[in-house]
């Protein structure tokens, strides 16, 4: 056997190890990006239909994940099934704060997304009627922090109630069929709810809403910085798109979404695109709420919310492109 | 009128499209020791649960003069979840006769076994302990259907003079079924030899010897060689 | 019958020397101490983030204020869940066995039922009990007891029908009526196939008590579980996880020793070599 036959299946297994290497290796753009979409982010449905993304990667590979909420999506974040995560602001907040190293850098948009329903007939009139009743509400989202807030606000914990948790489209099912006395919706089923079957709102307030937001890992952020860039810069093209065509948005959302164009007018009339970057004022709101987490006790003892706010919201990548364009 | 404590007559017995038994008359006389002598397939099994009452699809007549009948299978079939005392008493569920069961293990030879399972029984022990339950009921009429065929021949020989004695002590009719000419020369007053399937009773031997006998008396030599005839004369060996 | 015949106990094997029961309990420890071990040094010397894994020592720690907590009020629930379904499901396989079992007919008519339903995989129940009987405590107590009432019909029937045909002959030559036949032979003959299928539907109860605490719950073991996983706590889950293991176990041996003090009897390779009579 000659050297070259005698190296070359060696040769070839190193070099198979090597080229599937390559995709984790330190290069500055991964083989494969892959991002979540979801219906309470519109300029995500924007960037996917349009496919900018995919045009400003030519090289890499570009995957879409449907996350059913922020609890879904922080969970495909922590897993590594994705790369870019949109969440509620909190949400991300409470998972820094349990551990998990990501960082937020982009804000989606600031939308009023969440709020207390109650069905159409419902004899529930104020927050404290509440007590010891049902409330349907997905763990871990918005929704589910709003509630806290609300209760505590009223004088009531998550104790004196019963949090049931069902993902946000089961929850409104159980809220319409009488199965709890209230949900924490989330739009656009919130607003489907409303339109559709009628269901009032019991309690809103915009303050309780805590940004939509897109995170990263740190390990992502530091490995693939230029990919981060170009990704913000991607949905800054969505958002000025939104922005500009808000009739051609809510066509597209009620097409993603599968809900009539009412809904999704409806959902976007309480959203706002007018501010991206992560910054002073997200990190003043978020230490605003953050409390919360400690009181119901959802972070382990003896960690400090407002030093987590401080570490999760990182501005470097978004003040590359926003502002600049 | 006989006083025939048992009485059969089994016109015709079949399983299925085969035909077992074909006029089959039988009686027992009290303390008699009769065998149905026979290869396997010549439905002396099946006489005898007719005799039995096991099996009701059969032309003929059944007469057990209202005496009690009871019946020791071929392998022990005690009730594993029960101890012995209690296996002998199974007629009689919780409210069993302690004392009656007491005196039958003292008599079959198994004292101080009262308590213990069939799992810790050896084969002869635990047949030991079914012809108790045979024994129970207070029977007039025992059926055997070949009980020491699964043991060794040293406890068959001790189980057969055990049989013998309670038979003598109770005042028991036995009817036995047994495919060992040995041993129906030694137990019985008389010996019914069967032949093939539906052949019937072929011939009888008459075993004029008293109780208790002696395995080497000559006689039940010469009444081998006649059994033996017989049986060749149908063909069984 | 002379007194050597009943000094003769069955053939036993030669006994092996045993270990003490103590020393062999303790081997069962060895392999998980020492996957806590390695999970301990793994996890605090950064080969696997603590997020996705937390460790053992922090599970502990998470544990130990569950318990200070609400840890109780969970337990609780499930428990209660998985005795009324397990109940509820076992009583009525029991039924239908005992039907089944000894019915020709029965069997004919309702058997090929039984196992079209019994292929319906646990999560698929879901759905639908979530639709008919709603989020409340009755779709979680049915499903369990769907759960429980599987293993124990199929080992009920197989139970019945393996019952030594030599046994019941014993009963009809008694005269024994139904009633008689089936209290005093075939439901003792029945018993040891009886608990191999109530052990296995007591464990198909916990599992189903998890999907359906998985499932819009407001407090319970899968709750918990639910819990830890939607606000990124791993040492929730594990904990969890340790918890529902513990009671599992737990229960299994409750209902093992019962079984043992009902099935003694049994004439059974114990796999060692055991000396003399019980």
């Amino acid at each position: 056997m000659t050297l070259y036959s005698r190296l070359s299946k060696p040769l070839l297994a190193a070099t198979v190890l090597l080229a599937s290497f390559a995709s984790v290796a330190q290069a500055a753009s991964p083989a494969e990006v892959r991002l979540d979409y979801a219906y309470y982010s519109p300029t995500s449905l924007v960037l996917r239909h349009f496919g900018w993304l995919e045009k400003a990667l030519p090289g890499t590979k570009v995957d879409w994940v449907l996350s059913q909420g922020s609890n879904r999506s922080l969970e495909y974040l922590n897993g590594g099934s994705i790369d870019f995560a949109s969440t509620a602001g909190l949400a991300a907040v409470l998972s820094r704060a349990n551990g998990s190293p990501i960082k937020t850098v982009y804000v989606a948009s600031r939308p009023e997304w969440t709020a207390l329903a109650v069905r159409r007939d419902s004899p529930i009139k104020t927050v404290a009627d509440l007590k010891g009743k049902k409330i349907a509400a997905t763990k871990g989202t918005d929704p589910f922090l709003f509630t806290l807030r609300t209760l505590q606000q009223a004088g009531l914990s998550k104790d004196d109630v019963e949090l049931v948790h069902l993902q946000h489209a089961d929850g409104r099912t159980a809220l319409e069929r009488g199965d709890v006395d209230a949900w924490a919706g989330l739009d656009p089923l919130l607003a489907a709810s409303q339109l559709q079957a009628g269901s009032q709102l019991l309690y809103r307030n915009i303050e309780f809403n805590s940004y939509g937001v897109i995170s990263v890992t740190e390990k992502f952020a530091a490995e693939h910085a230029d990919t981060v860039v170009q990704v913000i810069q991607a949905y800054e093209q969505a958002r000025s798109w939104a922005r500009e065509h808000p009739d051609d948005l809510a066509a597209l959302l009620a097409k993603e979404s599968g809900l009539p164009l009412d809904v999704a007018k409806l959902q976007l009339s309480r959203t706002d695109f007018s501010d991206s970057q992560p910054g002073p004022k997200q990190i003043q709101a978020l230490k605003a709420a953050a409390p919360i987490l400690t009181a119901e006790g959802l972070v382990r003892k003896g960690v400090d919310v407002n030093e987590v706010v401080d570490r999760l919201i990182e501005p470097r990548f978004g003040a590359q492109v926003i502002g600049k364009q | 009128m006989n006083e025939a404590l048992l009485s059969i007559h089994v016109r015709r017995k079949a399983f299925g499209d085969t035909l077992v038994l074909r006029d089959v008359e039988l009686q027992l006389q009290p303390s008699e020791v009769v065998s149905l002598l026979g290869p396997s397939g010549c439905g002396k099994s099946t006489l005898l649960r007719i005799a039995a009452g096991l099996d009701r699809d059969y032309s003929g007549e059944l007469n057990s003069a209202g005496e009690s009948v009871a019946f020791v299978f071929q392998e022990p079939r005690l009730m594993p979840w029960l101890d012995v005392a209690r296996n002998i008493g199974f007629h009689d569920d919780a409210r069993y006769d302690k004392a009656w069961v007491g005196q039958l293990i003292d008599e079959v030879g198994l004292s101080g076994f009262a308590q213990a399972l069939p799992k810790a029984l050896s084969g002869g022990m635990a047949q030991r302990v079914a012809i108790a339950r045979g024994l129970y009921s207070r029977p007039r009429v025992l059926l055997l259907d070949e009980p020491f065929s699964a043991v060794d021949a040293f406890t068959r020989m001790k189980l057969q003079d055990l049989l013998l004695d309670l038979a003598r002590r109770h005042d028991i009719a036995l009817l036995l079924v047994t495919h060992d000419v040995d041993e129906a020369l030694y137990l019985s007053d008389r010996v019914l030899v069967m032949g093939h399937r539906a052949s019937g009773i072929g011939s009888a031997i008459d075993v004029g010897l008293a109780q208790p006998r002696d395995r080497r008396d000559s006689v039940l030599a010469e009444l081998r060689i006649q059994a033996l005839t017989q049986l060749k004369s149908a063909h069984v060996v | 019958m002379s007194a050597s015949e009943n000094t003769l106990p069955k053939a036993a094997p030669a006994a092996r020397p045993v270990s003490p029961a103590w020393r062999r309990g303790a081997k069962g420890w060895l392999l998980p101490c020492l996957i806590v071990a390695v999970l301990e040094v793994v996890v605090r010397a950064g080969w696997i983030p603590a997020y996705q894994m937390p460790a053992p020592s922090d599970v502990a720690v998470t544990l130990v204020e569950l318990a200070q907590g609400a840890l109780g009020k969970h337990v609780l629930a499930s428990v209660g869940r998985v005795l009324a379904g397990f109940v509820i499901g076992a009583s009525l396989a029991l039924v239908f066995a005992a039907w089944v079992g000894l019915s020709r007919e029965a069997e004919a008519y309702l058997e090929p039922t039984f196992a079209g339903l019994r292929a319906i995989p646990s999560l698929a129940w879901v759905p639908l009990l979530l639709l008919w009987l709603g989020i409340d405590e009755t779709s979680k107590v049915v499903l369990i007891a769907i759960g429980a009432f599987f293993p124990v019909y199929v080992n009920g029937v197989a139970a019945i029908r393996n019952i030594d045909r030599k046994l019941v002959e014993v009963g009809q030559m008694y005269g024994f009526n139904a009633r008689r036949l089936t209290l005093r032979i075939l439901l003792p003959a029945a018993m040891p196939g009886l608990f191999t299928g109530l052990r296995s539907g007591l464990s198909m109860a916990w599992m189903f008590l998890v999907a359906a605490e998985l499932i819009a719950a407001t407090k319970g073991l899968g709750y918990l579980l639910s819990d830890g996983r939607e606000t990124s706590r791993p040492d929730i889950v594990l904990a969890a996880i340790l918890a529902l293991a513990v009671l599992g176990k737990l229960s299994d041996g409750v209902l093992a020793a019962v079984e043992r003090r009902c099935v003694s009897w049994r004439d059974a390779f114990t796999g060692e070599a055991a000396g003399g009579s019980s």
